[in-house]
This record gives C-alpha cells, structure tokens and sequence, in this order.
C-alpha cells in the first residue's frame, strides 16, 4: 500500500473526452520528439508507448450487447507501482522508487539490459536505441519535487486527470466510484487498489478492467522469480536425479546380464 | 548495442539473437560438464576438457550479453553498484563470474571431486537462471508456465550429451541423450498446452505463424531426426541436437516477444 503522503494521480475514464491534451503536454514538458505513425483505422495515435511517448490514450469503440454503442478511452501509462517489477528486476538500482513513491529510471546508470521493459505488465518502459537507456513517465518529477502539477494533469480540459496525495486521491475516486454506481454504471470500479501493492496512479472505469485490456491479478515480479527458482531447483534435482536412476540402473542390469 | 536479425518477422523483440546465442551457449556448454560431473566423474580428462569447453561457453556467451546492452561499457554497474537480489539478471551475473571462475579452476589444476561438484552447482546455476529470468518478466509465454526451468534444463542435458558425443561416443551416453531429449519434447509439449490460454499470440506464432521455421525446424531436424539417428550416425544425430538446441532458445525467446 502507498504511503498515504505519496504523489498520486487519479484518472477518471468517466470524464475523460479523448482529447489527447495529456499527451501533447507530456511531449513539450519532456522535450520528446514526435514519430511518425500510421492511420489504423482507429483514433488511437501513436498505438503504443515508446521511448519517445510516455503517454498514450487508447480507444475502444463498438456496440454493447444491448445494442448501444460505446466510446471508451483509458490512460495508458506507467502506472508507477509500490511494488514495481521493473525495479525488482533492475539488476544496477537505475529504476528506483523516489521520494514519494514515484518510479523513475537514472539514465547515468542504466545500462540498457532491457530487464525492465520485460517485466513491466503495462508496457510502460521503453529502450532508446540511440541513448542506450530506458525511458519512462516520471510523473514529471522536475515538476512535482517543485510544487507543481505533471503536465499531463495541468493539461486536462476535462477533469479527468488529478494529481494529489495518494490519501486524497483514493479517497476522491472512492467517492466517484460511488457517485457512478447511484447514477447507473452498476460495474464503476477504482483500478490499482490491489495490483502490484498498489499503484501511484489509480483510474476510476466504469466497466471492468478487461473491457480496457488493463491486466487484472498480476502477480510481483518477486513471487514470479520465487516460482522459478523453486521449479528450477525440483527441475535440476528431479532431472539430475532421475537420469542418473534411468541411465546407470540399465546400466547395472546390463552388466549383470553379460 | 549491435543488432542482427534472423528471419524474424514478428519485429518489436527487446531480446533477440544474441541473447538466445548466449542461452545456447551457456546452456550447451555447462550441460556437457554437468555431465561429465554426474556421470563420468572419474574420467577426469573428460571432466576438465568439459570444463574448458564450459568455460569458454561462459565467457563468449558472456561477451555476447555485453555487446547486447545499450550501454555496454557500464557493464560493470551489473556487479558492483550494489546488491540486487530480487533481480535475477543482477544474480545471473554474479553466477555467470563465480562459475566462470570455478570452471577455469577445474580446467587449470588437478582439484577433489568436491570442488568439481560444487563448480557443478555454480554451473547448474547459470543454465537455470536463464529460464528464471524469463520467468520473472510479464510475458505470458514465460511465465504462465512453471516449465521454463525444465525445458532449459532438459535441452541443456539432450545439448551437453550430444556436445560430449562429438569426441566421446559412448553408449551410455547415447541413453542419456535419448532420455533427456524425450523429457524435453515432453515439456515442450506440455508448456505449450499450459501456456495457450494465457499466450495464444505466442503459441500460434510458433505453430503456424512466423516462427514455425524454428519450431517446427526444432521438432523435425533438432529432435526427432536425431533421435532416429542415435543408433546409427552418432555424430551427425550430435551435430543436429546442436542445431535444435539452438533453434528451441531461439523460438523459445522470440515467442515471449510476439
């Protein structure tokens, strides 16, 4: 769980309009250059983070069950985790948690293994090929450390970014869930309450996580490493084991027959 | 960092060819000695001619991991900025230096058995974390598995068998090959039962999708085909082992990528 005093951001998916106003201001703010991308038949743009894109709003658009149609948009970003892979996996300390539990990477440190990019469930570290280091939101930290709000949050026309103390913005986006289920959307839920211990940012949606492609029960990068250790070490004794048995008892019994 | 690229059209990969070469080597190499260890630990001729193979397999495939990184003149950072041991890339170095060190002890001077079984353990060691290190990333190939370890495990005793063929063919030998290559395809099979739900893109691009060259190369030329010529061309079914072995890292860590 966050400390209640942690830098948090709230992102309500009822309130956001798609504008992309965050992710204009994160290319200026970060000094990021623009990429070039191709029309595939959705508003998304660019489809996916990179190194050069911290920021990215996805759209999902179709009809309902029901018959009605439906125009979603979801913020896709670091979600700057209190139990974060990407940190356990660094193997130099370059992706660390800072002051106030925000994630972000020392580029003087980072040697570019790209351990991190593999381990995170929200395909929020990218590699610069031509820096040789990852790079990820750093919820603007040049500009929180200082007083300041992200300039994804400064950016929102709409209200749907907020930028608080983890207590507050959990306690606002509570609140919201609520508001939404009296108004009708009976599947309003907050999402990052319970992943990876909690993430500094939380969305309120008003259908389950899935419907976003978020990922639901992800597990720590700890307990999935505990995993491997434990089923490589049966596998290596129960292989070392069981070949010396099945090899060298033929063995014997061929001796024995001669 | 120095890119190259085999036919490979699923395009966005953060580890490629030199980290499957690494796994290969690695794998290949200290399979042999654990071997020669297990199984013909009083040849010692064989025991330390199979440790400067091993070590040599540690220190190339460890220079190809350099050249893989995006910085690689700070590849010191990985072993002396700290401990990290929730990393499984910061213990894989470490295992990678220790084991290296054993290994050339072993080749350089006559030493006890026990210090060739503990080398041994260091060795084991790296052949393993290779597949916990896939274990702890978020790729659903990987990791919705504890099967990892076995496949790599396995495929380093079929690998290290058929390496130990090439000067040494013996019968028993031949058994361990045959056995170890059938509990490999075994694990192969069921990992990719296991993993379907969870990695359907993955699996698919390895059955019909564009990794089946590896895969299906893997089944028919590194597996079965060998297996077929045990009994009849020795060196020639070793040589195509080594070629499976190969191919299976290669597949192996693409489709975690798709």
């Amino acid at each position: 769980m966050p400390n209640p005093k942690d830098y948090a951001i709230l992102f309500d998916a009822s309130r956001c309009i798609g504008c992309k106003a965050c992710q204009v201001a994160c290319k200026q703010w970060n000094d990021l250059e623009a990429e070039k991308t191709k029309n595939r038949g959705s508003y998304a743009n660019p489809p996916k983070l990179t190194a050069h894109t911290w920021i990215t709003m996805r759209y999902y658009e179709g009809l309902k069950p029901e018959g009605d149609p439906y125009f979603d948009f979801i913020r896709g970003s670091c979600m700057h985790c209190t139990h974060a892979p990407c940190v356990s996996a660094c193997p130099t300390g370059a992706m660390a948690h800072r002051e106030g539990g925000v994630v972000t990477v020392d580029e003087k440190t980072c040697i570019g293994c790209r351990s991190c990019v593999q381990a995170c469930p929200y395909e929020a570290v990218h590699f610069d090929e031509a820096k040789g280091v990852v790079h990820k939101c750093t919820m603007c930290y040049d500009r929180i450390s200082h007083g300041d709000q992200p300039a994804c949050v400064k950016a929102c026309p709409a209200d749907a970014l907020t930028f608080g103390t983890y207590q507050e913005i959990r306690a606002m986006a509570e609140e919201r869930v609520r508001a939404l289920k009296e108004r009708g959307y009976a599947r309003a839920n907050v999402y990052g309450l319970a992943e990876l211990g909690g993430t500094h940012v939380l969305y309120v949606l008003t259908e389950h996580p899935s419907q976003y492609d978020l990922p639901k029960a992800v597990r720590e990068a700890e307990k999935r490493a505990a995993t491997g250790w434990l089923s490589a070490g049966i596998a290596a004794a129960v292989l070392g084991a069981g070949l010396k048995f099945i090899v060298e008892r033929r063995e014997a019994l061929k001796g024995g027959g001669q | 960092m120095i890119t190259v690229n085999l036919p490979n059209p699923i395009g966005e990969e953060h580890w490629g060819l030199w980290i499957a070469l690494y796994f290969f080597l690695a794998g290949t190499t200290g399979g042999a000695y654990l071997l020669s260890v297990l199984f013909y630990g009083k040849d010692q001729g064989l025991v330390r001619r199979s440790a400067l193979w091993a070590f040599l397999g540690v220190v190339v495939g460890a220079g190809l991991l350099v050249i893989d990184l995006g910085q690689p003149l700070r590849f010191l950072n990985l072993l002396l900025n700290g401990l990290y041991p929730a990393s499984v890339m910061w213990l894989g170095s470490w295992f990678l230096v220790l084991a290296g060190a054993g290994l050339l002890w072993v080749y350089l001077g006559p030493t006890s058995r026990g210090v060739q079984q503990g080398v041994a353990v260091l060795v084991a060691l790296v052949v393993g974390y290779t597949a916990v290190l896939l274990m702890q990333t978020a790729k659903p190939f990987w990791n919705a598995s504890p099967l990892l370890p076995w496949l790599f495990l396995a495929s380093a005793a079929t690998a290290g068998g058929a390496l130990l063929q090439l000067w040494y063919p013996h019968e028993k030998l031949s058994r361990l090959v045959t056995v170890s290559a059938l509990v490999e395809g075994a694990v192969l099979a069921l990992h990719l039962i296991w993993t379907y739900p969870a990695a359907t893109p993955g699996v698919l691009a390895l059955l019909v999708g564009p990794l089946a060259w590896a895969f299906w190369g893997f089944v028919v030329v590194g597996w079965g085909l060998p297996l077929f010529l045990e009994r009849r061309n020795v060196a020639l079914a070793a040589l195509l082992t080594l070629v499976g072995a190969f191919l299976l890292r290669y597949f192996v860590v693409m489709a975690g990528q798709v």
